[in-house]
């Protein structure tokens, strides 16, 4: 093993969501010496696992005004640092005839103390702004949600990290906490791609691993109250609304609807489950029951709408210290210095929060970790804006001008993907802009930048970094077409062909809770495409 | 409009019941509603290829180890010998050169470069003896420069286990700039027309031969001839040196031309053939079907004495899933399948699945049953037949040509 402490980080952070990355951008962006470390790849956890809304906050206004004015604030941030991950489609809250319309008053008070802009409107109005909404409804108020695509968020804050000179290791798990005495010095880590154990030290150890954290921390030998709930959901075929749309009631299941990108989806249902089956997150019969009934009540289409997939995201919830039932917990930020708590220095834990909050987390902990470190730099994550943000100069309608050829449609796909980044693609030549991804817009070139400049390790981070096989067709054609890229490059061919077998296996389980209509149909024929026809099978490679 | 027999559905099964029963001197006709399971064929037609997990060397033989339920079973094992035959002329006798015995399967290289048992193979495709050795030693493997639905380098992995170190390399022909401008338009088809005008032929062939001197076997992507028939072979006789073409991505170029040549065979013979529409609805009476009525052609109304449902499975929209059923969607018929949709899946992909098995129930003479009750002239064929995981298999062709001449037999009694 590796003893060479020639390389002392001044802070390991372990997981690659958008809180671990966001905090690596930050430690980084105040001059600390940073690793950035994740089992398998961004944005896996949570942070990939939830509706991808850009909270106004006035879910939480009635219920919790904290979370609700955190909401808000950060909701103006991310629109300045951030708006090539995000879409500014305004939400709207729905009050249905079996809702007491009562309600609306309370709301609209409380979403104005936590500083959440509201507007009533007119049922019929609502109706003509949004077509798609349930048309009994006799109440509307307009909120300023949105879209946030939390792959792109995470990947660009772990991109400006390492333009600020941290390291990145994905596909490295952490497999024990290093410690002596009292004091954590570093992490053994297991590295997926090599089957081999390495040790890396850090003067401090951030956990930022989501639910992930409660093993984290029991290597460390402390052990947090964790409880974690499971949340599921379903992505329909395309955009039926072009707002969020919500349901105005105390939060309950699968009362929102959210658009991002060519889909919408529908979430969540909210169930506690075992510690034990965080790795193993199923899709029920009852949990897509639930969410495809109560979704028709806020846009009846969704009824005869295709579903794409199903999906479930765990929240890290923590149970206050002094309450081990964990009958009150927090869904607020939780952030630890176990020295305090434990007696144990050198170890820090954030955890709890939500996506929105990302960004706030990463700054409390980096506070935390620079006064540890004695280092006095100010955050400016709220203002400096992360790399494919910056304003672009070509708007909207003078892109309207441009004659569409085939060419500019995955030259503006990627444009809506990377933002000012997109220039990096290599375009214009026939082979570069060569199709990859027909329901996506994915070139040659896109796959190309990727793998070159984003951390893509197999099939499954590609789609991630460029939708790639998230269309309606799931990857039946273009799986195989990016895998012949991936396998280029990579040259190891043999490893690519497991990496597709394992691309639609994964495929496969957001599919089958929800395989019925044309989606049975499209397994069927991709069963027979790649067992069938190319003879695929893990056996065989 | 009065027919003898109209046969509802245009893939591999509803064409080879057309053809048997039009050479007989039955008018004919077939309602189609577009594309079959053929675009996506992969060159050759599986007869058996696996039972209960093991390879099979012997179709005829390993058949009598299926459960008694599969379509092969209900044919009669004694008819199959004599059907695996007749299919196989049929074919012939349509203009589709085949090769291939039902007593003993041979192999085809996948495109992910592993040798998989079959029947039948179109001449266009090569045919292997043995599976664990390959005839040449040096290969070359060419592709279109652009062409993504190719995958050269599983090929060369899938070679590495024969020993054979295999080279790649591309093609560009100014042919094929014009389709490449467009982001979306290089694929399959888009070669095989530029082919099919023929001026690309001569060219290609030349460059294949530089680039393949000092190999013994080109491989080639299986893109020639759409309409033009001749392609393929022209091709082999200008390249000097074996030419053993490797499916692509679909649709399949061979799998669309072996669909036009039954197509062509079936209206050469007299029969009538519905492209692009669908059948609504038929009129029952006393446990026969009387008529039914087409999407196209409004209140006209197809007549005949029998009828032949060879709509196909899922895909193909022969048998419809809903959240909490799965249906027959033309004539409601009765389903064998469990309409609890827990029960369709397995959690792993590649793992049996049990809603391949699903289909339309039938009686012994594979007459399809409506509320418990056979429908007297109304036959099942194909792969709307349940009682068979095709894909598992390696059954799905033989199942479509078999079971489709055996309702034609039982018509022609």
């Amino acid at each position: 093993m590796n003893k060479n402490r020639s390389k002392e980080y001044d802070v390991i952070i372990i997981g690659g969501g958008a809180t671990g990355a966001g905090t690596a951008r930050d430690c980084a962006m105040r001059g600390l010496s940073v690793l950035l470390v994740e089992r398998h790849d961004f944005a896996t956890g949570a942070t990939g696992r939830n509706h991808g809304l850009l909270h106004s906050g006035a879910r939480y206004a009635v219920t919790d005004h904290e979370s609700a004015a955190e909401c808000i604030e950060e909701n103006m941030i991310l629109r300045k640092i951030a708006n090539h991950c995000i879409e500014e489609n305004d939400g709207l809250f729905l009050t249905l005839p079996e809702d007491d319309i009562a309600f609306q008053s309370q709301f609209v008070d409380a979403c104005s103390s936590a500083g959440i802009s509201t507007e009533i409107i007119d049922p019929k109005l609502a109706l003509q702004m949004e077509p798609s909404a349930n048309p009994d409804l006799i109440g509307a108020v307009r909120v300023p949600d949105g879209s946030v695509d939390p792959f792109r968020l995470t990947m660009s804050n772990a991109l400006d990290a390492r333009l600020h000179g941290t390291d990145i290791l994905t596909q490295h798990e952490v497999t024990d906490i290093l410690k002596e005495q009292d004091r954590v010095i570093g992490v053994e880590l297991f590295d997926h791609g090599k089957k081999e154990k390495v040790n890396y030290y850090g003067k401090i150890v951030c956990n930022a691993a989501g639910i992930w954290g409660h093993h984290i921390a029991n290597f460390a030998g402390v052990n947090i109250n964790m409880f974690p709930a499971k949340g599921s959901l379903l992505i329909f075929g395309h955009r039926v609304n072009k707002m969020v749309l919500n349901r105005c009631r105390k939060p309950a299941n699968a009362d929102i609807l959210v658009p991002g990108d060519t889909i919408c989806l529908i979430g969540t249902t909210s169930e506690r489950i075992p510690i034990e089956e965080i790795d193993n997150m199923y899709v029920s019969k009852d949990d897509v029951d639930v969410l495809i009934r109560e979704g028709v009540k806020l846009s009846p289409s969704l009824a005869t709408t295709r579903i794409l997939r199903a999906y479930a995201g765990v929240r890290p919830l923590v149970a206050a210290d002094d309450d081990p039932s964990g009958r009150s917990i927090s869904r607020g930020i939780v952030l630890m210095d176990h020295k305090e708590r434990d007696g144990l220095e050198g170890f820090v834990t954030i955890t709890g929060g939500k996506l929105m909050t990302y960004r706030l987390m990463a700054e409390e902990a980096t506070d935390l970790i620079c006064k540890k470190l004695s280092v006095d730099k100010k955050c400016e994550t709220a203002s400096i804006p992360l790399p494919g943000s910056e304003k672009s100069e070509e708007t909207l309608s003078n892109a309207g001008n441009k004659i569409y050829t085939g060419a500019s449609i995955t030259q503006k796909s990627a444009k809506d993907r990377h933002g000012s980044l997109a220039h990096k693609i290599a375009n214009g030549d026939s082979n570069e802009d060569s199709m990859v991804c027909e329901c996506e817009g994915v070139s040659i070139g896109e796959v190309k930048y990727a793998i070159n400049e984003l951390h893509v390790n197999n099939l499954i981070d590609l789609r991630r970094r460029t939708r790639v096989g998230m269309g309606t067709c799931q990857g039946e054609l273009c799986a195989c077409r990016a895998a012949g890229l991936l396998c280029e490059s990579m040259e190891e061919a043999g490893k690519a062909k497991d990496d597709l077998a394992n691309f639609l296996q994964e495929r496969w389980k957001g599919m089958s809770p929800i395989a019925w209509g044309e989606t049975i149909n499209e397994i069927q024929f991709t069963s027979w495409i790649y067992e069938g026809i190319y003879g695929l099978k893990p056996e065989n490679n | 409009m009065k027919f003898d027999n109209i046969i509802i559905g245009g893939g591999l099964s509803g064409l080879t019941c057309g053809i048997k029963l039009a050479e007989q001197g039955k008018k004919c006709a077939i309602v189609s509603s577009g594309q079959s399971a053929i675009h996506f064929f992969s060159g050759s037609f599986d007869l058996l290829g696996k039972v209960n997990g093991e390879e099979v060397t012997n179709p005829l033989e390993s058949m009598k180890f299926l459960p008694q339920q599969h379509p092969y079973q209900r044919v009669g094992l004694e008819n199959i010998e004599r059907l695996t035959d007749e299919a196989l002329h049929l074919l012939i006798r349509a203009g589709l050169s085949f090769t291939g015995k039902a007593d003993r399967n041979h192999y085809t290289l996948t495109p992910m470069g592993v040798m998989k048992p079959t029947w039948l193979t179109l001449n266009d495709f090569t045919s292997f003896d043995q599976k664990d050795s390959f005839p040449w030693k040096k290969a070359v493997i060419l592709n279109f420069s652009g062409f993504l639905d190719f995958h050269t380098l599983f090929i060369k992995d899938g070679l590495k286990k024969f020993d054979i170190n295999a080279q790649i390399k591309n093609v560009s022909m100014k042919q094929f700039e014009a389709i490449r401008k467009n982001p979306s338009e290089m694929r399959s088809t888009n070669i095989a027309k530029e082919f099919d005008k023929g001026n690309a032929i001569e060219e290609f062939a030349q460059k294949a031969n530089l680039l393949s001197e000092g190999f013994d076997v080109v491989i080639l992507p299986a893109v020639f001839g759409l309409f033009n028939k001749s392609v393929a072979d022209q091709l082999k006789e200008k390249i000097n040196k074996p030419v053993l073409l490797l499916p692509a991505i679909p649709p399949s170029v061979p799998g669309i031309r072996s669909q036009i040549t039954l197509r062509e065979r079936f209206q050469e013979l007299g029969g009538t053939y519905l492209l692009g529409d669908n059948v609504e609805e038929g009129i029952f009476e006393d446990g026969r079907l009387l008529e039914i009525r087409t999407n196209n052609h409004g209140d006209i109304k197809f007549e005949a004495d029998q009828f032949i449902l060879a709509s196909g499975s899922f895909y193909s929209k022969g048998i419809v899933a809903t959240h909490d059923k799965l249906y027959e969607p033309i004539f409601g018929l009765d389903i064998d399948g469990d309409n609890n949709r827990e029960e369709w899946f397995d959690e792993k992909f590649f793992n049996d699945q049990a809603f391949m098995r699903y289909g339309v129930k039938t009686d012994e003479n594979f007459r399809a049953l409506m509320n418990g009750e056979p429908v007297q002239n109304l036959f099942v064929a194909g792969s709307v037949l349940g009682g068979a995981n095709p894909l598992k298999e390696g059954s799905g062709a033989g199942i479509s040509l078999l079971t489709s001449l055996h309702a034609a037999e039982q018509i022609l009694k």
